[in-house]
């Protein structure tokens, strides 16, 4: 055990309950790597799901490059699709895994024990992200390696440092979305299951999965200053195509790197406001225990 | 009331005093009656959630939304230069609603009874067959997937230019079509309840996952001819691809067809530039049949196996 653990006599359970921040942290760590550790073993002791959630939905994205060869687009045109079906994996994580997580976990009664351990839940949330990560970058790596290579996808990158920059952005505002939405679904209760539905498609759509989101005017003007995908897909297309004729009507990587940093601050600490008040709530209430609502 | 008093009609032991396991056996009409109780409760467990207009929203927004995604690229490269490509990828992506909703429908059915209501071990006791309770289960998503279907098609007519004539519609070949890719669509959901069976909670994505699998080789959205030779043999293995293609020509006869044209497989193979009516419902009565029969064999399989392992009560968390 650490030594920030060490016991220590105290006068009251006051006194024991006052952490020094190196306790505190050091526990909030723990906490991160905990909650990551089954996403990330999970990988290995499920064999069925290298097959399931990375060979198939390479298939899928496979669908989309070859209905652009029937309608002989031009090359480029496969490579957005390509690293569109990459992004896609984060995008169903977030979903799937993030923003309905804590309603589930409420479902199986484990949300009782998060609030009740000595840990910010903020912490439980960013373990999600960082093991959901590490699952989400196996399939979008294998995704974006084998189409690259299959379809002959040929990249021209003029900024490096900017398209890693933005992925990165990227990831941190998806994921700061995802807490926000794991704190709305789980007030929302049964209805978030539906909702998740929803959020796959329609936001494929708005968010310009398979084309440049600038062709969709208005709305694509809309999903860039509200959603991180919108927003990440087309600042890395802009980068990662640097030759393509790109179709005007969005700004430049620069400008959306600058979205995508409001974005990431503007969610994460949404995040924190909605679980300070569901936690309020819980606690007023009572729901933490109520299943299947 | 002393157990010497209970009736003993119906529930006592045979008069030889055995065990008879036909007596666990229910008539047609239990069967039946588990299935239509099933269906009720999957329509109620998807629909009573909120009320009806949102039920919609939420039922039509996924397959429409695909649809324009299909819409749109098709506009971004031809610029509506080819409306005929349109009404073929806004009638797959339609049908394709349907696959996905019907597919998912058992293996939704299996992970949310196991992991989210931890109640398939005691559906599983109960004395009415197992797979008709899980079919019954996913009748009310098959539906919910039949209405997102039909919007689609009419958002497609009405407000994405589609030609259709509803008095050349083949409706015979519609019907037959209907029924045969329906049970083929309920076979391969069967195949996915069994696998789903046999893995952990993230299998949530698994049914998805394969109908993408399965929408590249159908000719759903683009003519088979586009892909390589080994792929196209494989699509027209798959009964989808034939149903799809059976409802596409019922709908808008004579239309573009998936399976045959210039280059394809089929064409090289039989000569004739696209399948005839017949043909393709012999093909597809021939594909769905091999597919029911081995979703069965593979579910009873599975079965064997959950049983034997303990799978059928094992919670997992990740």
């Amino acid at each position: 055990m650490s030594a920030a653990f060490n016991y220590r006599p105290t006068a009251s359970p006051q006194e024991a309950a006052a952490w020094t921040r190196r306790q505190i942290l050091a526990t909030d760590l723990r906490a991160v790597g905990g909650r990551a550790y089954p996403r990330v073993t999970g990988m290995f002791r499920e064999k069925s799901w290298v097959f399931f959630e990375i060979l198939l939905p390479f298939l899928a994205t496979s669908a989309f490059v070859f209905v652009y060869r029937a309608l002989q687009a031009p090359p480029e045109y496969v490579g957005f699709v390509v690293l569109g079906g990459a992004m896609t994996a984060f995008w169903l994580n977030v979903i799937w895994m993030m923003a309905q997580q804590l309603w589930w976990e409420k479902s199986q009664g484990n949300l009782e024990l998060y609030f009740a351990a000595p840990m910010n839940i903020m912490a439980v949330l960013f373990g999600m992200a960082v093991g959901g990560f590490v699952m989400s970058s196996t399939r979008a790596v294998a995704v974006l390696a084998i189409a690259t290579t299959l379809y002959g996808v040929s990249f021209a990158i003029d900024q490096w440092f900017l398209l890693i920059a933005v992925f990165f952005l990227t990831l941190a505002a998806l994921y700061g979305l995802g807490m926000v939405l794991a704190g709305l679904f789980l007030m929302w209760g049964r209805e978030a299951w539906h909702l998740t539905q929803l959020m796959i498609e329609p936001v494929y759509f708005v968010s310009g999965l398979n084309f440049p989101v600038g062709r969709l005017g208005i709305v694509g003007s809309l999903a860039i200053s509200l959603l991180p995908l919108a927003v990440g897909l087309d600042a890395m297309r802009q980068l990662a195509f640097a030759d393509a004729a790109y179709p005007l009507g969005t700004p430049s990587p620069e400008i959306e790197a600058l979205i995508l940093v409001g974005m990431t601050v503007f969610f994460l600490l949404a995040a924190r406001l909605t679980l300070r008040l569901l936690e309020r709530l819980a606690r007023k209430e009572g729901r933490l225990s109520v299943r299947w609502q | 009331m002393t157990a010497r008093d209970l009736p003993v009609d119906g529930l006592a032991s045979p008069a030889w005093g055995g065990f008879d396991p036909a007596r666990t056996r229910g008539s047609g009409g239990d069967t039946l009656r588990s299935f239509a109780v099933a269906a009720r409760l999957g329509w109620q467990m998807e629909a009573n959630w909120t009320d009806p207009v949102l039920f919609f929203i939420y039922s039509v927004a996924k397959p429409v939304s695909s649809a324009l995604i299909l819409v749109v690229m098709l506009e971004v490269i031809s610029g509506g230069s080819r409306p005929e490509f349109r009404a073929f990828v806004v009638v797959g992506s339609a049908l394709w609603a349907f696959v996905v909703s019907g597919i998912a429908g058992l293996a939704w059915s299996i992970l949310e009874d196991r992991e989210r209501y931890r109640m398939l071990r005691y559906v599983y006791v109960s004395p009415s067959d197992f797979l008709v309770v899980l079919l019954g289960r996913g009748l009310a998503r098959v539906a919910v997937g039949a209405m997102g279907a039909a919007i689609t098609l009419a958002v497609g007519v009405v407000a994405l230019g589609v030609p259709f004539e509803p008095g050349r519609i083949d409706w015979p070949l519609l019907g037959v079509v209907m029924v045969l890719g329906l049970t083929s669509i309920v076979a391969i959901s069967v195949v996915m309840a069994a696998i789903c069976l046999q893995t952990r909670q993230e299998s949530w994505s698994y049914p998805e996952a394969a109908a993408g699998a399965l929408f590249l080789v159908s000719g759903a959205v683009f003519p088979l001819a586009v892909l390589p030779q080994p792929l196209q043999f494989v699509g027209l293995l798959t009964p989808l691809t034939w149903w799809v293609e059976g409802v596409r020509q019922s709908l808008f006869p004579g239309g573009l067809t998936a399976v045959g044209g210039e280059g394809s497989f089929f064409t090289a193979v039989a000569g004739l530039p696209a399948p005839a009516p017949a043909q393709i419902v012999l093909f597809l009565l021939a594909t769905g049949t091999v597919a029911t029969l081995a979703s069965i064999a593979v579910f009873r399989a599975s079965d064997r196996r959950a049983k034997d392992r303990g799978l059928l009560d094992q919670t997992t968390g990740s």
